[in-house]
């Protein structure tokens, strides 16, 4: 009888597909990541203890330097435009979040025009950006 | 017999060395999933009241009334009594204690710095003030 001489294998577990599965979940990782292309305008933004995070899918920014020069989507817009720009945008979304990346030298009027201009387009929650020094194109 | 020799002769092929590939695989995995959680946003939420109607219209009694003014060159004054940045939470706590009911109304001169109406901002929210309305103050 042979029964004696059988000897175990170790068990192993094979990592040869090790490989391939990074692969698959860095091409799905690549294709799904989105990186914003939106340059918008030099700010410097107020500092807040109480800040917190928001959701970045939702977010729509409106970029307010210290010039008082408004931006959407990096074009330069005015206040009464953002009624049409941003009504059209909940159309599209609307759970839309509107984040101020505002210069905090900026006069409160400009923020304030804005917003009641939200308002008419019924973009009423908002979000106002802190803590985080953006850089984009100068004008 | 030196050009029999010189024939026979094979070149090796050239091989690329592939077994560091899936450690590649791994770095650019890692940054990808990375990247998206870095640029989280952060800052300051708020709902805005909308269109005003008559229906969301609100009307409160001026004694649940607490009004944070900001003059056109950024001096703060909390019920018409000037107040330091750093002691305006506590202010605003000691109110929410004295009454519950308390609204707390940002009124900010077209004038004052974006920055300053969100440093007053930030203190509402560390209070834990719920109710809170932006107003901007005519010229």
């Amino acid at each position: 009888m042979d029964f004696g001489r059988s000897s175990r294998k170790d068990p192993y577990i094979p990592t040869s597909s090790m490989g391939d599965i990074a692969f698959l979940l860095l091409i799905f990782f690549i294709v799904t990541v989105v990186f914003t292309d939106e340059s918008g305008l030099v700010v410097t933004l107020p500092r807040a203890d109480a800040g917190e995070e928001g959701l970045r899918d939702m977010i729509s920014n409106v970029f307010i330097n210290s010039a008082g020069m408004i931006s959407i989507d990096d074009v330069i817009v005015t206040a009464p435009d953002v009624v049409s720009i941003m009504a059209q945008k909940m159309q599209e979304n609307p759970f839309m979040i509107v984040a101020f990346k505002t210069d905090k030298h900026t006069p409160y009027g400009v923020v304030s025009d804005v917003m009641e201009s939200l308002k008419e387009a019924n973009a009423i929650k908002v979000f106002f950006n802190t803590d985080m020094e953006i850089t984009g194109q100068e004008f | 017999m030196g050009v029999l020799d010189k024939r026979k002769k094979k070149r090796d092929p050239g091989e690329i060395p592939m077994a560091s590939t899936s450690d590649v695989a791994f770095l650019l995995l890692i940054f990808f999933i990375v990247m998206p959680m870095k640029a989280d946003e952060i800052g300051l939420s708020l709902v805005l009241p909308g269109k005003e109607t008559k229906e969301n219209t609100v009307k409160v009694k001026q004694s649940n009334v607490a009004t944070i003014k900001i003059s056109y060159n950024n001096v703060i004054t909390f019920d018409k009594q000037p107040m330091p940045l750093a002691q305006l939470e506590q202010a605003i706590r000691d109110r929410l204690l004295a009454n519950s009911k308390t609204v707390i109304i940002l009124e900010t001169h077209p004038d004052a710095d974006y920055g300053m109406m969100v440093a007053c901002l930030d203190e509402i929210k560390l209070s834990d003030a719920r109710k809170v309305s932006l107003k901007t103050t005519k010229i």
